[in-house]
């Protein structure tokens, strides 16, 4: 019994593994996003034809249910994510990295909420008898704004994600454990994230704002893949900041 | 600084009070929710009519009114039971019972919105002039199609209390102070709530998975409410855990 107790210790990861287990998560949330957003969406919704877009969406449906699907995945890996750079980021500045994860969170919210504004058109394309008192293309035209909407909640994601990549960007540079040069990059990366604040700019710097994330969020992922952190380092500032306790 | 923690830890609840206050927080949550589901939801919506549905909810607006209410409460208990877990599992992977928190957050938030289309069939019937350019059976209709776009919201939450039940029930199972059979049953739970993931699954496995979940749910909130958790073990895995 003792003993059992004893072999408790290991139930906390060591911070290499929590990095590389946040680089997995990063990766499986950036790519089922480009699945379910980019691949799913962007073949299925074409955006000034509601005929068009009904139509593909009822022709396709598992196809449609799975972009959903992944969107959701992608949502949970990056709150997985969130939780995980809040505990590697603990040592650098507490309050900090507490701020950070809110920001993520809050905007994570928002995105999970607008998949909800993409599985709203099925239900509205589906409706069935009941939705009759409508003409087809009215119908089509509600499905359309909805994808519309949806749109527009993601843009409200990415402006906090924005402000996320700032501030891990900043924790990285003020971190012993993390290259700075990543740091910088990913403040660069927030910084074109933000420029979703105002959806004309965003819309006349694209794509330019979001190829400027790749650099700093491509080189994270690999870092924490491939060398998670200097663990010597990470537990120095942590015992430093008083967080290490054993 | 030692004696600070020291005293700190003394206004801190023991961990079987919170162990049994997590129990209550989680009844709650059952209870309202099937409530709310079940005398207000299914007593006045009736699937695919649209008018037997507004004429229902017209007839009953004070119910109708109350069920939105009680669908607030229900995530009122949830978000503080959250809490209350998070830190109860706290000794048995405090990493993992962060991740386990964020994600039960996640569906509470998604949850709660999903009420604003609860609600909207209010609005939408409520005779406004200006809804006037609409006819009744296109406002009757939206009315419905709201309240169903609040059901896809619900059932896009329990995938992530899918995944929170998931991780809790891997740290039941790692956990010295609570029997692991429990921890077993939340892990089986959870993974028939990620059955939503699609959704013409989910529906299809909903009526055993809810029977399950319920089961395990119930036989977790009958084991904290009676015996709390194991003190005397919960603080020998948190001292080891470096938390106590």
């Amino acid at each position: 019994m003792s003993t059992a107790v004893m072999m408790e210790p290991i139930t906390e990861a060591s911070p290499r593994l929590k990095a590389k287990m946040a680089g997995v998560f990063y990766v499986l949330a950036g790519a089922t996003y480009i699945f379910g957003e980019v691949f799913v969406l962007g073949k299925l919704v074409v955006q000034q034809d509601a005929a068009v877009t009904a139509n593909n969406i009822l022709m396709r449906q598992p196809l449609f249910r799975v972009g959903f699907a992944a969107a959701i995945i992608s949502v949970a890996c990056s709150i997985a994510l969130t939780a995980l750079f809040y505990d590697l980021f603990r040592p650098v500045n507490r309050s900090l990295a507490l701020t950070a994860a809110f920001f993520h969170l809050v905007g994570l919210a928002i995105a999970a909420f607008s998949s909800l504004l993409q599985l709203a058109p099925l239900t509205v394309l589906r409706g069935g008898q009941y939705l009759s008192v409508f003409k087809v293309e009215q119908l089509q035209a509600l499905s359309l704004t909805f994808f519309k909407l949806h749109g527009q909640a993601y843009n409200t994601f990415l402006v906090f994600f924005g402000f996320y990549c700032v501030l891990i960007g900043y924790l990285i540079f003020r971190s012993t454990f993390l290259p700075r040069i990543i740091g910088v990059l990913m403040v660069f990366a927030g910084l074109g994230y933000l420029t979703f604040l105002s959806a004309p700019l965003a819309h006349y710097l694209y794509p330019f704002n979001l190829a400027i994330a790749g650099p700093g969020e491509i080189s994270l992922v690999g870092w924490l893949l491939v060398c998670g952190v200097n663990e010597q380092r990470w537990k120095e500032q942590a015992s430093a900041a008083g967080e290490w306790c054993s | 600084m030692s004696t600070d923690v020291m005293t700190r830890r003394i206004t801190d609840a023991s961990p079987r009070l919170q162990a049994r206050i997590t129990g209550v927080l989680s009844l709650l949550t059952i209870l309202t929710g099937v409530f709310a589901q079940g005398f207000v939801s299914n007593r006045l919506v009736v699937d695919g009519d649209a008018v037997a549905t507004a004429t229902n909810i017209l007839a009953h607006r004070g119910l109708f009114q109350w069920g939105f209410a009680v669908y607030l409460i229900e995530m009122a208990c949830n978000i503080a039971m959250t809490a209350l877990f998070y830190d109860l599992l706290k000794p048995a992977g405090r990493s993992v019972s962060l991740v386990a928190a964020f994600l039960g957050l996640a569906g509470c938030v998604i949850k709660t919105f999903s009420r604003v289309f609860f609600i909207v069939p209010l609005f939408v019937l409520g005779g406004a002039h200006f809804l006037s350019v609409f006819s009744t059976g296109q406002l009757q209709a939206l009315a419905l199609l709201s309240f169903k776009v609040n059901d896809r919201g619900a059932q896009m939450a329990l995938v992530f209390f899918g995944f929170y039940a998931l991780l809790t029930g891997y740290l039941i199972i790692r956990s010295t102070f609570l029997p692991r059979i429990l921890g077993v049953l939340s892990v089986v739970g959870g993974l028939g709530w990620l059955s939503f993931l699609y959704l013409p699954l989910g529906h299809r496995t909903f009526p055993y998975v809810a029977v399950f979940a319920l089961l395990g749910a119930a036989a977790l909130i009958f084991w904290l409410l009676v015996f709390g958790v194991n003190e005397q073990r919960w603080k020998e895995q948190a001292r080891v855990a470096g938390e106590w």
